[in-house]
């Protein structure tokens, strides 16, 4: 069996069973740019631009550096853009140049 | 007026489509596939040739939702199954009582009859 | 190891502090795409706004409110048991994200809990959205394996004559557990039995007692 072998075959997000700390019962009450996310997932589900099941595989396939490092909805946005690039309905170069014209609104 | 006193028996004639009929009923007993997909699945790791019993055929048949993964949105559909495999089963040396189970759907291209 | 032990696994989606009116990256990029799908008419511009709205309508109140006409009338428990997601609809809760949803019937002999290993299930259209601690590595990963443990972190012992059942959600079907009603209730009303349930009970990882009324 190669060694490398499990980092393929088992998913980044396939947890159960595997070890673990204590539940620390934290919560947070969502930012407003988590909840549009959230409701974005939700939109494009409906719309079946990118559904559900597409959703939870494209965060699987940030592999597991990202998975681990990224929190819960900037894992969904992330997969959003690259499923949005794989289906030809963004290009990288289009959402890098909103990205720069967004982030200069907030310029001093 | 006409009083109804039967059940409607199934008309003989009506042919159903391949998938339409689940392969497995509540109280079989099934072997969950040892395989190992990659890239996308929906079968954790832990059930991966385990054994369980069918409580539950869920209704109605569904796409598979591995595929659906990938954009396959149409087509073929099966059904999905909840399975309940015992604790101790999945974890040698489970501290917990022998009748505590996990339950868990499972499509039915994953379940082998036992 | 596949999972490195980041700060996440334990806090997941602590918002990161910094300077406050300035987006960060992950918000700039939610912003850009979301902009870009309107103008591609990919999405209509009020649709998200709609959907947040639809969000913040589904608080465990509405899954606290089923649990206790379940308990005061028996038929329709036996409706909710029979199709959990036409029982919810009964109370005006709709499904919006297709989902079809189970009721897992707390006894004198089962006790129910709810986890989604591979992701973040949830019956989010009758209880809002989940807690952190739900989507994070530790309740995933130990919640199949040792249930019994998890719940005792809870501060909730079972006995052992009880079983435990651990569903773990994969496909399109979300679960709610039916508490047991608490002894010492029979006077209450809905209104009372309900204030008792909370989203925790209903996730499985705490019983209802009189003790844990909490405010809506």
């Amino acid at each position: 069996m190669n060694p490398t072998e499990n980092l393929v075959k088992r998913l980044p997000t396939d947890m159960g069973g595997l070890p673990a700390g204590r539940v620390q019962q934290t919560e947070h009450e969502l930012l407003p740019w988590e909840k549009r996310c959230h409701a974005l997932a939700d939109v494009l589900d409906y719309h079946k631009i990118i559904n559900t099941e597409e959703k939870r595989r494209g965060v699987e396939q940030l592999g597991g550096d990202m998975v681990g490092a990224l929190t819960y909805y900037e894992r969904w946005i992330v997969a959003f853009a690259l499923i949005l690039f794989q289906k030809a309905l963004l290009t990288p170069g289009e959402l890098a140049k909103k990205m720069d014209e967004v982030g200069a609104r907030h310029a001093r | 007026m006409t009083t109804v006193t039967n059940f409607p028996q199934p008309i003989r004639e009506t042919v159903k489509a391949a998938g339409e009929t689940p392969v497995f009923k509540a109280g079989d007993s099934v072997g969950i596939s040892e395989r190992f997909p990659v890239g996308h699945y929906r079968v954790p790791m832990y059930m991966r040739g385990k054994r369980g019993i069918v409580e539950l055929i869920l209704r109605p048949a569904a796409i598979n939702n591995e595929e659906e993964g990938f954009g396959r949105n149409a087509g073929s559909k099966g059904y999905y199954y909840r399975v309940a495999v015992p604790l101790a089963e999945l974890w040698p040396g489970y501290s917990g009582p022998s009748q505590d189970r996990l339950v868990i759907e499972i499509f039915e291209t994953w379940l082998e009859r036992i | 190891m596949i999972i490195s032990d980041h700060h996440h696994d334990h806090d997941p989606g602590h918002p990161k502090t910094g300077d406050e009116s300035m987006p960060g990256y992950y918000e700039i990029m939610e912003t850009a795409v979301r902009e870009l799908l309107v103008e591609k008419k990919l999405i209509g511009p009020g649709e998200i706004r709609r959907q947040i709205e639809v969000l913040d309508s589904r608080t465990p109140a509405l899954g606290a409110k089923v649990v206790a006409r379940a308990w005061v009338d028996p038929e329709f428990k036996a409706r909710l048991l029979a199709n959990g997601r036409a029982a919810c609809e009964e109370f005006g809760i709709s499904f919006y994200d297709d989902t079809q949803l189970i009721a897992l019937e707390n006894t004198d002999q089962v006790h129910n809990l709810i986890v989604c290993t591979l992701c973040s299930c949830y019956p989010r259209p009758v209880l809002g959205l989940p807690p952190d601690w739900y989507k994070a590595k530790p309740y995933r990963a130990r919640a199949v394996k040792e249930p019994r443990v998890v719940l005792a972190e809870f501060g909730t012992d079972i006995p052992e004559n009880v079983e435990i059942r651990v569903s773990d959600s994969t496909a399109m079907v979300r679960y709610l557990v039916l508490p047991q009603r608490p002894a010492g209730t029979d006077n209450f009303t809905e209104e009372q039995l309900a204030a008792l349930v909370t989203r925790d009970a209903m996730i499985g990882v705490i019983k209802v007692n009189l003790d844990n009324r909490h405010t809506p």
